[in-house]
């Protein structure tokens, strides 16, 4: 449980039910995921049990519309199969659909499983593809980009003198985004990062410090990280939320504080055959990063709860012997004491 | 054990020895009421001086006592934001069980983090030398506690950074 999955894995049982089960059954259940993602695998005609509608809710998906063409992404992504088709009108209050047909899909796939094992795996990847498109927009822009830098030969890792280049901006939860911004020798995430919990925001400093501090020690190939507990970075002081901020003095207002954790992807990470592993691997940051000061309060938790139980016996320790009072005593010519009341 | 924490130890438990010397003393302000002389104050005749142990300004031990209770403050040492917090939870988990831990006052004194109440009552039915032992064993070993903790927070922080990190390459 070091790494978190990107697939849902609740979606990918319900689907393998589905997919092995003998009988059909009509079904209707809502699977959550992080982020406040929502999925809805339901049977919509009740008289056709094996027509299966899959559909996506995300919280940002309007986002996505706007900087990663996501629905164009999707279609492209899970147009590869027969198995299932993406339906033109998604269901409602969903953002996307797939439909898949079991009739069709029983009769071949299920002979082999490992045909059925990529069917439900591509499948419940959903929200990992749908949140991959503004990231694959990027890394395409940083291909231009870095060709037309070639052409005019400018030096590698020089500060780049326009920054007119477009910043995605994805409200992925309420309150916290990632800005992605590429370049022509890098692509830049940056993850809003907020803590509701004043223990939580310590424990996340010290973990963020961490990840700053790995590059320098062990992984040199890593994405530079870097943390600004309160000013945004430099790449964001052109947005217009950011206009009017007030540099260098800490804000009264805002009701949490907000950090901001930059990613550097180099040309490293971004060469096609990593490419699709670094997307899937920035996206779980936040997930990642919030499980583990979770995990770690837990820990601690319990801990505690252990050393309190030790402390507790060493008190116990100055209770005196309890005398043993209701055992039968004899003298040597076998009388016995007995109190009468 | 580092060499100025000996010392320190040495003089809470010899403190301690001398302060809970107690004896049942019935209220002198109401009648029919027998409460610890040292939480109502009423009485001023009964309460001796109080007395301070610092180590450093960040670890002192306060001994309150009057003739039919003690008081015992204790002042944890929290170097950083994150110590402090441990400390703060722990204390929490230790007043939560204050029950259990008949000595335990559930509140701290101002300015300390946690507080234990000897009333005669307890030197009755428990052995004085263990009660003092118990103090001085827990605050030996409450430093030591919360630096591993936050060793082990510092560790585990790293660990999961690298681990995360590590699949990019």
């Amino acid at each position: 449980m070091l790494n978190l999955e990107s697939s849902n894995l609740s979606l990918e049982k319900t689907l393998r039910e589905l997919f092995t089960t003998e009988k059909s059954v009509s079904i209707d259940r809502i699977v959550s995921d992080f982020d406040n993602t929502l999925f809805h695998i339901s049977t919509p005609d009740p008289a056709e049990k094996t027509k299966i509608v899959l559909s996506i809710f995300l919280k940002c998906y309007n986002d996505l519309v706007k900087y990663g063409d996501v629905d164009s992404y999707l279609r492209n992504a899970y147009n590869d199969s027969q198995w299932y088709t993406v339906l033109d009108q998604p269901e409602d209050g969903y953002n996307f659909s797939i439909f898949i047909d079991l009739q069709q899909i029983s009769t071949t796939v299920l002979a082999s499983p490992e045909e059925m094992e990529s069917l439900i795996a591509k499948l419940s990847l959903l929200k990992r593809n749908a949140l991959a498109a503004p990231f694959d927009v990027a890394f395409k822009r940083y291909d231009v980009l870095a060709q037309e830098a070639a052409v005019k030969n400018v030096d590698l890792y020089v500060p780049e003198e326009n920054s007119e280049e477009a910043t995605s901006v994805i409200n992925y939860r309420e309150d916290e985004t990632i800005y992605i911004r590429p370049s022509h020798d890098r692509v830049t995430v940056i993850f809003t990062a907020l803590f509701k919990d004043e223990t939580d925001k310590i424990f996340g400093n010290v973990f963020l410090q961490e990840f700053v501090d790995a590059r320098k020690r062990s992984i040199q190939n890593a994405p530079q990280v870097l943390f600004s507990p309160y000013e945004p970075p430099l790449e964001l002081r052109g947005l217009p939320e950011f206009q009017n901020f007030n540099y260098g003095q800490q804000s009264a207002t805002s009701k949490y504080d907000k950090g901001f954790v930059t990613f550097v992807l180099f040309p490293r990470h971004l060469v096609p055959q990593k490419r699709e592993n670094t997307i899937t691997q920035i996206q779980l940051f936040r997930t990642y990063f919030h499980y583990h000061i979770k995990a770690s309060k837990a820990y601690l938790h319990s801990r505690m709860r252990k050393r309190v139980l030790e402390y507790l016996k060493i008190l116990n320790r100055a209770k005196p012997d309890q005398e043993e009072k209701d055992i039968e005593r004899k003298t040597a010519s076998g009388r016995r004491f007995v109190q009468r009341i | 054990m580092s060499q100025s924490l000996k010392p320190y130890l040495t003089a809470v438990r010899h403190s301690l020895t001398a302060a809970v010397s107690l004896e049942d003393f019935a209220s002198q302000v109401a009648e029919r009421h027998n409460d610890p002389e040292i939480e109502s104050q009423r009485t001023p005749e009964v309460l001796l001086n109080p007395m301070v142990i610092s180590r450093n300004e960040n670890e002192k031990v306060l001994i309150e006592s009057s003739i039919n209770s003690v008081r015992v403050s204790i002042k944890i040492k929290q170097s950083d934001e994150i110590e402090h917090i441990l400390v703060h939870k722990f204390t929490r988990f230790l007043t939560g069980r204050a029950e259990q831990f008949f000595i335990l006052r559930r509140a701290p004194i101002a300015g300390y983090d946690l507080s234990f109440l000897i009333t005669n009552l307890h030197t009755d039915q428990l052995m004085k030398a263990k009660l003092v032992d118990f103090i001085i064993e827990f605050m030996e070993d409450v430093d030591k506690e919360i630096s591993e903790m936050k060793l082990f927070l510092n560790a585990r922080a790293r660990f999961v950074a690298e681990a995360y990190l590590t699949p990019f390459d």
